[in-house]
């Protein structure tokens, strides 16, 4: 039985549908992250967890019980939200500790709860300010004490880094995924950001327009994205998407690609049986750009290296890495090549292939070929 | 449009939430639509009836609507209110915007004069009447001034000539109404992006030009906002008039409102004032329900 | 900050010719106050044998006593006293009650949203701008029937009938911009619909509260019509004692107890504006010019 259960969970505001069915469980201790699209229903989602929302459909277990009905005040439940929603005319302080009054634990014991959680988030200093005294960062931590403060069962969080400038957002996934292995609490968090997805989460469920597209640990959406939608939603640079073509070489099937005048052809490794089944017909195959490298920075003790020569078309310093752009399958394709790599458009270049991190899409579905 | 809360829950506790807020949203309601709907149709009802001295339901038909349009006051009603009117959201208009503008030139005083400008809106206009009587009062105001001063030709009567007291009236009225609407005006002036100002002075374009063809367009709500707001003052303009004039000299100044007023309550004609402040909510509705209708209706993207 | 674009090599001469013209603006505004005044500390020999412009030259308050204890409207010749108090009880009791509901109402209307809110609050709106001509007659019945009319009772419930819309419009569009994440926060913390009003949004509305009871305050303060077709006699507001005494046609006109009384009749509103005017424009102008 698992901690958190969403079970087939509908909504509809209206005529419209904005929840299609969700299936989630998850277990006591996980950081499940909500990604997607702005507008696919994720903080609906987590408004149903709360109580906020009413649930048009499906079932909702908390620890085995059936909440659907349950008072949002009486769930046991925290929420941080993208707004933080401070009372603007308390203390923060009374931020803080207004949950614990509502719920008339007596004043010491609040007092006591206030400062230890104040520690915590090193805001001991800011107690007696007005939430309008605070800077963006001073907020979301008060924002985050007023979660923690309550010691719930469950906390949820709504985009609370979106409003951050990106420094101060980093610190503070670190901070809160550090919080998060150091309290053991269980947490529903949402974002549209990919990037915090996949830093933070146990487990991550990608949405697409009120469904659900793939649910696993960040391992699995990324090395193995369940279709389209999630391997180009995951991941940055995205992934490179390309037109190939299944043909058998020798009794094995291999990805024949359109690559300039001639042809490429790339060896199937994942997924072979499967594909066998497509032969001579069209698939999409991605490659991560970090699968695509100078042979010299090629992974040849895992991977399976393919290499070949094609044509710059444009080149991207960023610091940390080199990407090259070159033309592939009908499509502009990123390569990360070793950083100092120095390339100019137009140059042939050799580029190594590690075909082991291929995967295959079916263009009509969209899904995964597997 | 952002949803509102609508916790879930069952309880008597949870239910009674959630009938609360329409409990207590109930008594204002239901107050606006007995005094305001319900009125509106009782004198509706009232202006096809035979009332006069009481309420008579009988059915007159249009009657008491044909008595009103064949009187000779009306006439002069409607005639009067239409001149006023026009002056007044012109004249309000075009100060309010000039002293705007003018305000707007980084001045030094500006907290001061805006002050200034704006404190006749907090009197009452029968304070405001009473000044302006007193003001432009032809046997001991200006006029007498003016001769004192040495201009012995100088002569304003308006006050009493029946045919310009209605102008008088105007000057009031503006001078009441002017800084409020400058204030707007000078809000909206603030409001615009300073970026566009810039761009348009690098592309050299002149301050003049810049204000009529850049800044003024962008002034298009507060310019509608403002005709509404004077609008409906002017349409309402009753206490000005009894103030400064009395409706008089003779019947001149009767607008609207006064003669609403003198039917009903001096007069005994329940019928005809009926009529006439249905026709006053008409003119009215016809120009207010499209804004709020627009306004609501932007305000739900 | 002035959006006008820097004259940078703006002349003398413009800048000279803006401050004149500015300043005959400001004398022509200040003007009918300033005669007001200098007429209401006049001798009435002075006021018609001198100079309306010219300060006094013998200094009186006589006509403000008068004004205020002795002047005759009507029958009584007990000054605009007893009037000025009727004022301050119609008035205290209906700004707060309209302010009051008034909050309510935007918070309903904009945190407990239901179906058909919008409608509510078009129908509570739309009464701000009637002529309140199309409600004197049936008024004038049922504050007889309640045996309410000439009173200040009468009056009060008037006053709050007709303000709600205003003081609707106002805290809705203050309650507006609250987050509604706000209430989902306070839910969640276990307080309910009236601990949400009164902890949490209530101590931040400052400013809509003073914006409203400005705005209320003036309104009923200088009322007119309801004032002279509901409450004649005794029970009648300043401002119709004032038109009472202004507009007899009986005796000599005593113009410096008329501006004495003018003034006694504009002194709260005219405070009120000088303590408060700037807050007031200030949430006035995010508040009700944009619907
Ligand atoms: N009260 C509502 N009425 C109608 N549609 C709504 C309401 N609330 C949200 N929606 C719609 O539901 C969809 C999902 O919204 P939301 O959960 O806020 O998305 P996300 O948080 O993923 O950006 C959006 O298309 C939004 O327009
Ligand atoms: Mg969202």
């Amino acid at each position: 039985m698992s901690f958190l259960h969403i079970n087939n969970i509908r909504k509809h505001f209206g005529e419209t549908t904005v929840l299609k069915g969700i299936d989630i469980a998850i277990e006591q201790g996980d950081f499940l992250v909500l990604v997607g699209p702005s507008g696919c229903g994720k903080s609906t989602l987590l408004n149903m967890i709360a109580g906020l929302d009413s649930i048009s459909d499906g079932e909702l277990l908390l620890n085995g019980r059936r909440i659907n009905e349950v008072h949002p005040a009486q769930r046991d439940i925290a929420m941080v939200f993208q707004s933080y929603a401070l009372y603007p005319s308390m203390t923060v302080a009374g931020n803080i500790g207004f949950g614990l009054e509502m719920r008339k634990v007596p004043k010491h014991e609040r007092r006591e709860a206030i400062e230890r959680v104040a520690k915590m988030l090193q805001i001991e200093n800011l107690l007696d300010r007005k939430p309008g005294q605070l800077s963006g960062g001073q907020r979301q931590r008060v924002a985050m004490g007023r979660a923690l403060v309550r010691e719930p069962q469950l906390f949820l969080f709504d985009e609370p880094l979106s409003n951050l400038d990106a420094k101060l957002r980093v610190d503070m996934r670190t901070e809160i995924k550090q919080l998060h292995q150091r309290l053991g609490a269980t947490i529903v968090y949402v974002t549209h950001d990919q990037i915090e997805a996949m830093t933070l989460a146990t487990r991550i469920a990608v949405m697409r327009a009120g469904e659900l597209q793939q649910l696993g640990t960040p391992q699995q959406v990324y090395d193995d994205p369940g279709n389209l939608f999630v391997a180009g939603f995951m991941g940055s640079p995205s992934m490179n998407l390309l037109n190939a073509r299944i043909v058998m070489v020798d009794d094995e099937p291999v990805a024949r690609i359109a690559a300039g005048e001639g042809t490429l052809e790339l060896p199937i490794v994942r997924d072979r049986e499967a594909l066998r089944g497509w032969q001579d017909r069209e698939v999409i195959i991605g490659l991560r750009p970090e699968a695509i490298t100078d042979p010299a920075s090629a992974n040849r003790q895992d991977g399976v290296i393919h290499e070949t020569s094609l044509t710059v078309s444009l080149v991207e310093p960023t610091g940390a890495d080199v990407y090259a752009v070159t033309h592939l399958g009908g499509r502009d394709i990123n390569a990360r090549m070793r950083p100092g790599t120095q390339l100019s458009p137009g140059e042939q270049t050799r580029f190594a292939f590690d075909v082991s991190r291929m995967v295959a899409f079916d263009p009509q579905s969209e899904e995964r070929i597997r | 449009m952002p949803n509102s809360p609508s916790p879930q829950g069952g309880g008597a506790r949870a239910r009674m939430q959630r009938w609360l807020p329409k409990l207590v949203l109930s008594p204002s309601f239901v107050l606006i639509l007995f005094f305001v709907y319900g009125f509106i149709l009782w004198t509706t009802y009232i202006s096809f009836s035979n009332s006069g001295m009481l309420p008579d339901y009988s059915w007159a038909g249009l009657r008491q609507w044909s008595r009103l349009w064949n009187s000779w006051t009306w006439g002069i009603a409607l005639h009067n209110i239409w001149i006023f009117g026009l002056l007044y959201i012109v004249s309000c208009i075009v100060l309010g915007l000039l002293l705007a503008i003018l305000l707007d030139q980084r001045i030094r005083a500006e907290g001061a004069l805006r002050t200034i400008y704006l404190y006749p809106m907090a009197l009452s206009f029968i304070v405001t009447g009473t000044a302006w009587q007193w003001f432009l009062n032809p046997g001991l105001g200006l006029e007498k001034t003016m001769h004192e001063l040495g201009w012995q030709s100088f002569s304003f009567n308006w006050l009493i000539d029946s045919g310009m007291a209605i102008y008088t009236i105007v000057i009031a009225a503006v001078w009441q109404a002017t800084g409020f609407i400058m204030a707007m005006f000078l809000a909206g002036l603030r409001g615009i992006d300073g970026e566009m100002i810039k761009a348009a002075q690098i592309d050299g374009a002149p301050a003049w030009k810049i204000y009529l063809r850049i800044i003024i367009p962008q002034l298009r709500p507060v310019f509608l906002s403002a005709v509404v707001v004077l609008a409906h003052l002017a349409i309402k303009s009753f206490d000005l008039i009894v103030a400064m004039t009395g409706g008089g000299p003779g019947n001149s100044t009767a607008v609207p409102a006064t003669f609403m007023y003198s039917y009903a309550f001096s007069r005994n004609e329940m019928g005809i004032a009926a009529a006439s402040a249905v026709f006053m909510l008409a003119v009215i509705a016809a120009l207010i329900i499209p804004y709020l209708y627009s306004e609501l209706r932007e305000s739900r993207s | 900050m002035s959006t006008a674009p820097p004259t940078a090599r703006a002349g003398v001469l413009s800048r000279a010719i803006l401050y004149a013209i500015l300043a005959v603006f400001a004398i022509a505004y200040l003007m009918p106050l300033y005669v007001m005044l200098t007429t209401s500390f006049k001798t009435l020999d002075e006021i018609h044998q001198g100079n309306m412009l010219a300060l006094p030259d013998n200094w009186t308050i006589q006509p403000w006593l008068e004004a205020w204890g002795s002047a005759c409207i009507g029958l009584e010749c007990n000054g605009v006293h007893g009037y000025f108090f009727n004022s301050i009880r119609i008035v205290v009791p209906a700004v707060l009650i309209s302010g009051l509901l008034g909050a309510f109402n935007g918070y309903v209307l904009t945190k407990w949203r239901f179906r058909g809110h919008r409608i509510v609050f078009g129908l509570i709106l739309f009464s701000c701008f009637i002529p309140f001509q199309i409600i004197l007659l049936p008024m004038a019945r049922v504050l007889g029937i309640l045996n309410i009319a000439n009173s200040v009772t009468g009056l009060v419930l008037v006053h709050i009938v007709y303000g709600i819309g205003f003081t609707t419009l106002f805290f809705r569009n203050y309650y507006e911009t609250f987050p509604n994440e706000l209430i989902r926060a306070a839910q969640l913390d276990g307080a309910g619909f009236f601990t949400i009003f009164f902890r949490i949004l209530l101590p931040a509305s400052t400013p809509i509260i003073v914006v409203t009871i400005i705005w209320q305050f003036t309104n009923v303060w200088n009322d007119f019509l309801f004032g002279v077709s509901f409450a004649s006699g005794d029970s009648a507001p300043i401002t119709v004692a004032l038109n009472n005494l202004v507009n007899s046609s009986t005796g000599v006109k005593a113009y410096n107890v008329n501006m004495a009384a003018a003034m006694v009749a504009a002194v709260p509103t005219l405070i009120v504006y000088i303590l408060a005017g700037k807050y007031f424009l200030r949430g006035l102008m995010s508040g009700s010019v944009k619907g």
